[in-house]
C-alpha cells in the first residue's frame, strides 16, 4: 500500500502569474513517474497537498479538469501574513523546471452524479474560483455536456486585473453552451464589462431554483450576502454546495485539524451542502 | 493459559523480555513514574499508581520521522523513512490505559486510510496490562468506571498480571499473548489454586471505587450539540484555563498531530509529532483566519470532540478515565465535572 504521507514527485511545467498583484499564480505540474499519472484519479472539487521539502505542505484545490490529462493545475495565492503563508511563497518563488512533490487527490468532490441531468449555476468571487473553473472545465467536455442541463457562471472580482483565467472567461463568452456573468466590483477604463457585487448580479440574472443546484466559492462576506440570495429565489439548503476552508495537516482524517464536529472537513469535505452544515456547530 | 513467577524473581522475566526485543515498563523517575526502554533489569518498578504520561507513545511517539532530506543547489534528495519497529512488549500497563488502545485503533485503523505508522508498532506489539491493587483506594482524579472500566479490566491486554503477595500471575488474554508466555521459560505453570487466586483477585478489582456518574454515550454526546451554543456555560467553565494543552499531551486517546520540516543547514526531516487543539494557531489558516481564537472555544472543542464527536464517528466516547488530564493540570479543570454540569444543563 502506498503511504499516504510521502509525495510524489513532480515537476513544474508552467507558471501563470493570474492578476496585476502578482499575488496569485498557477502551477502546472507533469509527475514525474507515470505510474503515479495513472493513479491520481480525480473528480473536481478535489484538493492536493503540495509539498516543498524544508517548508511544509500546503492544502490547494486542484484547478485543473480531469478532461485535461498529462498534468494537474493549482492556483496559489501568496499568503506571507507573519506566521503563514511559508509555503505558498515558496511555492511563488519557483521557476518552471522545479521539482517539488504532491500528496492526493484528496477529499470529496462536487456532487457530478447530483448535479447529472440539472441546471448548474457556478457562483464564484475572487481567487476562490480554483475548483470551480475545473468543475466547468469538466461540464463543458464534450463528453460531459449532454450529462449536465443548463450551465450558468457568476463570477466576480474587485477589478478586472483581480480576475483569474481572464483567456478562459473569454473563451467562454464566445460559447453558447454556457451563460457568463462575470463582473467586477469597480472597473477601470478599459473594461466594458459588468460591474457590481457578486449577491447584486445574481440576484439580477435570478436563475430558476427549478431543477437547479448552485454551487458557491468565494470570500466569506461574498457569500454571507449571496446566500440570501438564493434562498430567495427558491433553492433549497440540499441544492447549495460550497467549499470549507479550514486548515489541514494530513489531508487523510487522521490528525484531527480540520475536525468540525464529526466531520474531518479533509476527509468528509471539503464539499458540503448548506443543508449538511446546518447540522454541524459553528465552529468553522 | 495462567502462568506465574515468584515477586524475587522480576528481574529475571524482564531480562527474558528484554531478550525479545525492546521492553517498556514503569521507571521511577525524578518526579513521576513513566513508562521507559528498560537497559537495566533493575530499573522496572511494580509500585506505582499510574505513569504521569500515558503509553500512547509507544505507538504514536511524541515526535515521529516520516522523511529524511538533503536540500542542494540543483535538486533535493530525499528518503521516505522505512517503517521497521521491532517486536517489543509494554509491561504494566493500566487497565484504563489497556483501553485506550483499543479506541486510537478506531481512529488510526478503522476508518478510512490505515495509518501506516501507528500500525506497524501496534501489530508488532504485545501488551500486558496490570491491575490496579484492590487494596489501595483509587486516586480522587480518576473516573474510569464512568467509562465502564474497572481496575482489573483486561480488554485491550495481550496478557494480564495480577500480583498476589509472593507472585506475579499472568493470563493470556489474546493468542498474541498466549504465545508469548508460551515462549517465556521463565515462568512457571500456573495451579489449579493459582487460576482461582487469579479470579478472586479479578474480582475484587471490580469493587475499586472511582468517581462515577451514569453516563450514556449517545446522551452526552446528544447533551453536548445542545450545549454548543451556551457561550455563557463554556466560558465560565474553562475560565482559568491558560490553554498549556497539558491535558492532551498527557491523555491516553488523544491523537491530534501537526507535520512539520526542521532543517538544519541543508539536512532535515519532515516529521509529526503531537498538537494540540488547545493551542492558539491549532486552526489559524494561512488567510489569517482563525475558527477559535477563544480558550473557550478550544476547550469546547476538546471536551465536545471526547464526548459527542467521537461518538457519532465511531461509536464511542474517546476517554477512560484515567484522571491524568486532571491531574496535571495546572489550574486545576477537571473534565469529569464539566460533562456532570453539562449533563445537569
Amino acid at each position: 500500500m502506498q503511504n499516504p504521507y510521502i509525495p510524489m514527485p513532480v515537476e513544474v511545467t508552467k507558471i501563470v502569474t493570474e492578476v496585476e498583484t502578482n499575488d496569485i499564480k498557477t502551477f502546472r505540474l507533469n509527475f514525474v513517474n507515470k505510474e503515479d499519472e495513472e493513479n491520481f484519479k480525480y473528480l473536481p472539487g478535489q484538493f492536493a497537498e503540495l509539498s516543498i521539502l524544508g517548508k511544509g505542505e500546503s492544502p490547494i484545490g486542484i484547478a485543473s479538469s480531469p478532461t485535461q490529462p498529462g498534468y494537474i493545475e493549482f492556483t496559489v495565492q501568496r499568503a506571507g501574513t507573519l506566521v503563514t503563508g511559508i509555503v505558498t511563497t515558496a511555492l511563488h518563488d519557483l521557476d518552471v523546471g522545479a521539482r517539488i512533490g504532491v500528496r492526493g487527490p484528496l477529499g470529496n468532490s462536487w456532487p457530478i452524479e447530483f448535479l447529472e441531468g440539472k441546471n448548474v449555476v457556478v457562483v464564484g468571487g475572487g481567487f476562490a474560483f480554483t475548483t470551480l473553473r475545473s468543475l466547468i472545465h469538466y461540464m463543458l467536455h464534450k463528453d460531459n455536456r449532454p450529462r449536465f442541463g443548463d450551465i450558468s457562471v457568476v463570477y466576480g472580482a474587485r477589478t478586472p486585473g483581480l480576475l483569474c483565467y481572464k483567456e478562459e472567461l473569454a473563451a467562454w463568452e464566445k460559447r453558447k453552451d454556457i451563460k457568463m456573468h462575470v463582473t467586477v466590483d469597480k472597473g477601470d477604463a478599459n473594461w466594458k464589462g459588468r460591474e457590481g457585487f457578486v449577491p447584486t448580479v445574481c440576484k439580477e440574472v435570478g436563475p430558476s431554483p427549478e431543477n437547479a443546484v448552485t454551487v458557491i466559492c468565494g470570500p466569506p462576506i461574498m457569500i454571507r450576502f449571496t446566500l440570501p440570495v438564493f434562498f430567495e429565489l427558491g433553492f433549497a439548503k440540499e441544492n447549495i454546495l460550497t467549499s470549507l476552508e479550514m486548515r489541514m495537516k494530513c489531508g487523510v482524517g487522521k490528525c484531527g485539524r480540520c475536525n468540525v464536529g464529526h466531520k474531518y472537513v479533509c476527509k468528509d469535505g471539503p464539499v458540503f451542502s448548506f443543508a449538511e452544515l446546518d447540522k454541524l456547530p459553528r465552529d468553522f | 493459559m495462567l502462568k506465574k513467577i515468584a515477586l524475587e524473581k522480576l528481574g529475571d522475566l524482564v531480562s527474558a523480555l528484554m531478550e525479545k526485543g525492546p521492553l517498556y515498563a514503569p521507571v521511577k523517575g525524578e518526579k513521576a513514574v513513566d513508562f521507559q526502554e528498560i537497559t537495566n533489569p533493575a530499573d522496572v518498578i511494580l509500585d506505582f499508581y499510574n505513569t504521569a504520561m500515558s503509553p500512547k507513545f509507544a505507538f504514536f511517539p511524541q515526535s515521529e520521522d516520516l522523511i529524511r532530506y538533503r536540500l542542494g543547489k540543483e535538486a533535493t534528495e530525499s528518503e521516505a523513512v522505512s517503517l521497521d519497529a521491532k517486536p517489543s512488549v509494554i509491561l504494566g500497563v493500566r487497565p484504563c490505559d489497556a483501553k485506550s488502545f483499543e479506541i486510537m485503533d478506531r481512529h488510526f485503523l478503522g476508518a478510512g486510510i490505515i495509518d501506516p505508522y501507528w500500525n506497524d508498532k501496534r501489530e508488532k506489539t504485545t501488551i500486558i496490562g496490570y491491575a490496579f491493587d484492590p487494596s489501595t483506594a483509587a486516586d480522587p482524579a480518576d473516573f474510569y468506571n464512568t467509562l465502564g472500566i474497572s481496575a482489573s479490566d483486561t480488554a485491550g491486554s495481550d496478557i494480564f498480571m495480577i500480583r498476589t503477595d509472593k507472585h506475579l500471575l499472568f493470563k493470556g488474554i489474546t493468542e498474541k499473548g498466549d504465545r508469548l508466555l508460551k515462549e517465556l521459560s521463565v515462568l512457571e505453570a500456573g495451579s489449579k489454586t493459582d487460576e482461582k487466586t487469579f479470579e478472586d483477585k479479578a474480582k475484587k478489582g471490580g469493587e475499586v471505587k472511582t468517581r462515577f456518574m451514569e453516563i450514556q454515550d449517545k446522551a452526552v454526546a446528544g447533551k453536548l450539540v445542545q450545549v454548543f451554543n451556551n457561550k455563557e456555560f463554556w466560558e465560565k467553565a474553562t475560565a482559568a484555563c491558560i490553554s498549556c494543552g497539558a491535558c492532551t499531551f498527557v491523555c491516553p486517546t488523544c491523537y491530534c498531530f501537526d507535520i512539520s520540516d526542521e532543517t538544519l543547514f541543508r539536512d532535515g526531516v519532515r516529521k509529526r509529532f503531537w498538537d494540540a487543539c488547545m493551542f492558539t494557531d491549532f486552526t489559524l489558516e494561512a488567510s489569517g483566519h482563525n475558527p477559535r481564537p477563544r480558550i473557550f472555544q478550544r476547550y469546547r472543542q476538546k471536551v465536545c470532540h471526547k464526548y459527542s464527536y467521537h461518538v457519532d464517528k465511531y461509536g464511542c466516547i474517546s476517554c477512560v478515565g484515567c484522571g491524568r488530564c486532571t491531574r496535571s493540570c495546572p489550574v486545576n479543570i477537571d473534565i469529569y465535572s464539566i460533562i456532570e454540569s453539562a449533563s445537569k444543563l
